[in-house]
């Protein structure tokens, strides 16, 4: 099944991701109409795709600490969760998700990463 | 209208007031946006002899059309005032997400006229147009500003999206050399819009929307910018050494042909490359590229400086800071380089500016025209403490380096040394010295806002041969290059992209992707003949300010003194020789003012 594969080290966080993103599935550059985030913490930007949200209880509500750094995992958790503002279509209040720009796979933002670090695998 | 918001922002300070306008198409059509909006606004609003850090300058933040949209490096945000150095108008260019963010707020302009009781913050958060009191902000070096303000912030997750311009104390104590420092660290080039920015009390503006821009026909413009991607990917010089080093690649190439200035442009040769070049920076660095918004290049290297005052975050030094933080002031120690490049970040001091300022007080004190008691410091050439000292004392305006912090061109006139200045208009040089590439010498001289090599590449053909194969020494075809790269440079500004994709695209793989996004049908030449429209607008404002060609010129040691050694030896700067041709192309009277017939064809 083909994934995006993500590699955090390698994104330069400059959010082109964002704008194909959105100008592919709403037709305007907005990076809040977005699928794919780029959120920063610390010094590391983490790309972070839309996903489904489910009415379980959650367990992402933790910080992880890696040497120096805490990473908040509230954040990186791809839910379109209603207690984050992320992935949610900022006019009409409807989460989003992402769709891999149809079928077969053929991702927008993958198109535009320069950085490698999203990659259209197979597997 | 495609791209745009067709939004401004007038903010009145002085009554704590502001305005939403709509912006004249027409002049959207004129001039694009970006750099040439802000500047005809600008020329249209301000008297040319008014005082740069009185109430009534202005400021003017803009963002071009293309900024935003997902343009290939579009990303760019413009700051037009009267600089507090030179005196001339300025257009600093802002790289990072400011600007996109600016244009996601549903702005494309913010006009910051009067002045704040006291210390104040702008903020546009959500359409909320705020401006509050800045307590706990002022006097704390930029990165401390942005956390503080981002740890105010009511909403949990708004810090996320959230992006900031500020000033350093440097700004606030209003030093001329003072510039302005967006999104964690990024420079803003150019040197006296921080002090302008201080003596409005304005300590930042921070920035956060969710408006949508539209772009005329997306699909075209999603192939076309794909194109330019793999385009820029398959140049070496942006898929490679940029996205290795930064500019900072170009530190070994410049000392081969000689350009790399040392000790105050007194030599240009060096020939240990290897304690300087890429290797170096690696040795001293923990590299970690970082785009600007929507760049695929990724030129900016965040780093490690290991200093318990900076703790453990910072931005390499770019080719312009080791340039001039480093080897114009004798220094080749690249984690001094690399403080003095914090430093000059976290004070919100622009790095050219400040680099040259010091060079010029090592001259003095060399040559024995002044000492260090009468100074108050120690100035000497590759002691790293010594530039350290300064920058810190420079910034906090603390005892005798308030005499320093008013630009090398004051320090130099005071002790009766003029020559000592290494700069034009008042504005110190960027790192090229002007006699080994004649074609930078002609822009440096003629450059509306100082020595600055942000307004023309020229050497990208000079050095890296990337377009054409030029003689770096020759004159031949160097007016034409200049004013072509003059133009393109404008032009690149209004619309809001970035300079350095040069290297691996030429101008007119840039033309599809405008028409695309605008819905408009220029051709290159209209682009450039806009760009022209835009260099004579400027240069019409520093004629009434009271520059003419006596201003056209570089200082006398490059004119007069070959190079000493190194590979460029004996080479000197033929700028006069190049000057009556330059005039000549820019339909340009012999005293350097534009005709009637000039501005009657350009519209003006």
């Amino acid at each position: 099944m083909p994934r995006i594969k993500i590699d955090h080290s390698k994104c330069t966080g400059c959010r082109h991701c964002e704008i194909a993103c959105s100008l592919n599935h709403a037709g305007v550059a907005n990076p809040r109409r977005a699928r794919i985030r780029v959120f920063r913490e610390g010094n590391v930007f983490f790309p972070v795709i839309a996903g489904p949200f489910v009415d379980a209880a959650c367990t992402s509500k933790v910080d992880i600490r890696i040497g120096d750094q805490v990473y908040d995992m509230c954040l990186l958790c791809r839910a379109s969760c209603p207690q984050k503002p992320f992935f949610i279509e900022a006019e009409t209040g409807f989460p989003l998700k992402c769709d891999f720009c149809g079928i077969p796979p053929n991702p927008s933002c993958v198109h535009w990463c320069n950085s490698g670090a999203l990659e259209l695998v197979d597997d | 209208m495609y791209g745009c918001t067709g939004r401004c922002l007038r903010v009145n300070l002085s009554e704590g007031k502001h305005s939403i306008e709509e912006i004249d198409p027409e002049l959207l059509d004129k001039f694009l946006g970006g750099r040439g909006l802000g500047v005809k606004v600008y020329s249209d609003e301000v008297d040319p002899q008014t005082d740069p850090l009185g109430p009534e300058n202005k400021l003017i933040f803009v963002s071009g059309p293309l900024v935003g949209t997902g343009a290939v490096t579009g990303a760019s945000c413009n700051v037009v005032t009267k600089s507090a150095l030179s005196g001339t108008i300025v257009c600093a260019k802002m790289r990072g997400h400011f600007g996109a963010e600016l244009k996601f707020a549903g702005f494309d302009m913010i006009i910051i006229e009067g002045k704040a009781e006291f210390p104040v913050i702008l903020s546009i958060l959500d359409d909320k147009i705020n401006i509050q009191p800045a307590l706990e902000c002022w006097g704390r070096t930029t990165s401390e500003t942005e956390e503080v303000f981002k740890k105010n912030l009511t909403d949990k997750w708004a810090d996320r999206e959230t992006y900031l311009v500020s000033i350093g104390p440097a700004g606030e104590k209003l030093v001329p050399l003072a510039n302005i420092v967006n999104d964690r660290l990024l420079s803003v080039g150019g040197a006296g819009i921080g002090a302008v920015m201080g003596s409005k009390n304005l300590k930042a503006i921070a920035v956060k929307g969710s408006h949508s821009l539209s772009v005329a026909d997306g699909d075209r413009f999603v192939r076309v910018v794909t194109t330019l991607i793999n385009k820029l990917n398959s140049a070496p010089l942006t898929s490679q050494s940029m996205s290795a080093w930064g500019s900072a690649f170009l530190v070994g190439l410049c000392n081969q042909k000689g350009v790399l200035p040392q000790k105050n442009f007194q030599a240009a040769a060096f020939t240990e490359s290897k304690d300087i070049g890429t290797e170096a920076l690696a040795n001293a660095f923990a590299l970690r590229s970082r785009g600007c918004f929507a760049c695929p290049i990724a030129c900016i290297k965040k780093t490690d400086v290991n200093h318990p005052l900076f703790k453990g975050k910072g931005m390499a030094p770019t080719y312009w800071a080791i340039g001039a933080l480093g080897l114009n002031c004798g220094i080749r120690d690249m984690t001094t380089i690399g403080m003095a490049n914090m430093i000059c970040a976290e004070m919100g001091l622009d790095p050219i500016a400040a680099g040259g300022t010091v060079a010029t007080a090592m001259e003095l004190m060399e040559k024995g025209i002044t000492s260090s008691d009468t100074l108050k410091l120690e100035f000497r050439f590759g002691q790293g403490e010594d530039l350290l000292q300064a920058l810190t004392l420079i910034a906090t305006k603390k005892g005798h380096a308030k005499r320093i912090g008013k630009g090398g061109e004051a320090l130099a006139g005071e002790y009766g040394a003029p020559g000592s200045f290494m700069g034009v208009k008042g504005l110190p040089m960027a790192p090229f010295d002007p006699r080994s590439i004649q074609g930078m010498g002609l822009h440096f001289a003629t450059c509306n806002y100082g020595p600055h090599h942000l307004y023309a590449y020229t050497f990208i053909d000079e050095l890296l041969n990337v377009h054409e194969e030029l003689d770096p020494w020759s004159t031949e075809g160097k007016p034409e290059l200049v004013k072509r790269y003059q133009d393109m440079g404008a032009v690149i500004d209004s619309l809001g992209l970035c300079n350095w994709p040069l290297m691996g695209l030429k101008f007119n793989n840039f033309v599809p992707m405008v028409n695309s996004c605008l819905g408009t049908d220029y051709r290159a030449e209209d682009l450039l003949k806009i760009g022209e429209r835009i260099w004579n607008q400027e240069k019409l404002f520093n004629m009434r300010a009271g520059f003419d060609h006596t201003h056209d010129t570089l200082p006398q040691r490059f004119v007069k003194e070959p190079i000493p050694g190194g590979p460029a030896e004996g080479q000197i700067s033929k700028v006069d020789e190049m000057l009556p041709g330059y005039y000549d192309l820019r339909g340009w009277s012999k005293k350097g003012e534009p005709l009637p017939e000039t501005l009657d064809a350009l519209g003006l």
